[in-house]
């Protein structure tokens, strides 16, 4: 059930980022809104639902995206491999912490699809307008991402209730 | 042997050598054609489909609100500039009527073979009693007084007064004014008169000729100032009272006194006058 809602709010955010947001000239230069959902999945879900969801989102997004196969997924993977292990020692999921947490993450998965770039192509040159990019990305994360997570937090305390009433309403 | 640590570091270089050898190995074979890369496109779309399709339903309920708007204000537009181009028609349809109308006198000039000078009717006689109009064209033109005016449709009138640039024109249809006239086909003569009603009366026409309904009455220009042969008119009437040496001819003109836009004046008069021509 867990997952469902998961996979429920990753389709949503998928179709709002690929017919939505590109005719709203505001969001042109929006971060990948599944970021947020990685990075609450690796900070608040348990290890194996998180694992399983970012393997699932890896591969939708690979999927529809022109990249190379297998960027998303390590993106996410490697997103949530670092806040697995930031979570040892820093409590990440502190309010204060949350806009910093998604900047980072923005910023590393743009890194990740730089340095894939980079990887691929010969003569790569990082042009101000990449830069300019992952600058309002990562300011868009700042000043939007706590929200997200605090949405994702809501709707998973909310589902919960609701299943637990479902089946206490069954048994 | 290890510290946990050194594991640890070896074992997320490994995975991250694992990841970019991936990467590439994908990079190089593109497998979204794959079964589950169809799967996966395949249940995304539907979604993406629906929502492309609100969006666009959307926008264009958006777009045509506003289109709406831009109609209405195009329509107001639109109506202004329908009014103005009405005008501009009726002006253009006048000057294309005027434009035959003097391509006709034009013509009718160049049939004539006395000197003529086109005019335009600036008015009419105030009073209904009385048929005249006022021409543009006056003693600076070389109109004098008496001088014939005619339309390609017949005789007009001729001219009674002058000023420099204007002159007036009793019609014919005037009960003062008189014109020497012939019936075309048995060739008696009468006097052209106007009457009160706006007709002509053929006057003075003798018992004896036999004038039908139909016959066409032309100027004889006998009277020194219509050229002879323009045509007056129709035959309406024709009236044999018992007693008396005349017959009553009543004369439908061909000329359309209340259409009477341009006319020509017939400037060299005294040539129909010279017997020898």
């Amino acid at each position: 059930m867990k997952h469902f809602l998961n996979i429920c709010i990753g389709l949503f955010l998928i179709v709002i980022q690929t017919t939505v947001m590109p005719h709203i000239p505001v969001f042109e230069r929006f971060y990948d809104l599944l970021t947020p959902l990685v990075l609450y999945l690796s900070i608040f879900r348990p290890v194996r639902e998180g694992t399983v969801m970012i393997l699932v989102f890896g591969f939708l997004m690979d999927n529809i995206s022109g990249g190379p196969f297998g960027l998303y997924l390590t993106a996410y993977f490697w997103l949530f491999l670092s806040v697995r292990w930031a979570i040892t020692f820093l409590h990440v999921g502190d309010s204060f912490l949350l806009p910093f947490v998604v900047a980072v993450g923005v910023f590393m998965e743009n890194l990740i699809f730089i340095g894939a770039d980079a990887m691929f192509e010969q003569n790569l040159q990082i042009s101000q307008i990449m830069i300019n990019t992952v600058v309002v990305q990562v300011l868009w994360a700042v000043f939007t991402g706590p929200f997200f997570l605090m949405l994702f937090n809501y709707l998973h305390r909310r589902w919960d209730r609701w299943t637990k009433k479902m089946f206490a309403q069954k048994t | 042997m290890f510290s946990k640590k050194m594991v640890m570091i070896v074992g997320v270089i490994a995975m991250m050598a694992v990841n970019i050898i991936l990467l590439s190995v994908f990079n190089r074979r593109y497998i979204s054609y794959y079964r589950p890369g169809r799967i996966a496109v395949s249940v995304i779309a539907p979604f993406q489909k629906a929502s492309s399709n609100s969006i666009r339903f959307l926008r264009d309920i958006w777009h045509h609100y506003f289109l709406l708007v831009h109609i209405a204000e195009e329509n107001d537009a639109l109506k202004k500039a329908l009014d103005k181009s009405f005008e501009k028609n009726i002006r253009y349809k006048e000057i294309t009527l005027s434009n035959s109308r003097l391509r006709s006198l034009l013509n009718f000039k160049k049939t004539m073979t006395d000197p003529a000078l086109s005019a335009e009717v600036i008015g009419t006689d105030p009073s209904p009693w009385f048929k005249t109009i006022l021409i543009d064209k006056g003693k600076e033109d070389g109109v004098k007084r008496g001088m014939a005016v005619v339309v390609p449709k017949g005789i007009a009138g001729q001219i009674t007064e002058v000023s420099s640039h204007y002159s007036k024109v009793l019609l014919i249809i005037d009960p003062n004014s008189a014109v020497d006239a012939l019936v075309q086909n048995d060739r008696s003569r009468g006097i052209i008169k106007g009457d009160a009603a706006g007709a002509l009366i053929f006057k003075y026409v003798l018992r004896k000729h036999d004038i039908s309904v139909g016959d066409i009455v032309v100027s004889s220009g006998l009277d020194g100032v219509f050229p002879k042969g323009l045509v007056v008119g129709q035959v309406s009437g024709v009236f044999k009272p018992k007693a008396g040496i005349f017959q009553e001819v009543t004369v439908r003109p061909y000329v359309d006194f209340e259409k009477l836009e341009e006319v020509l004046v017939v400037l060299d008069q005294k040539k129909h006058f010279e017997p020898s021509r």
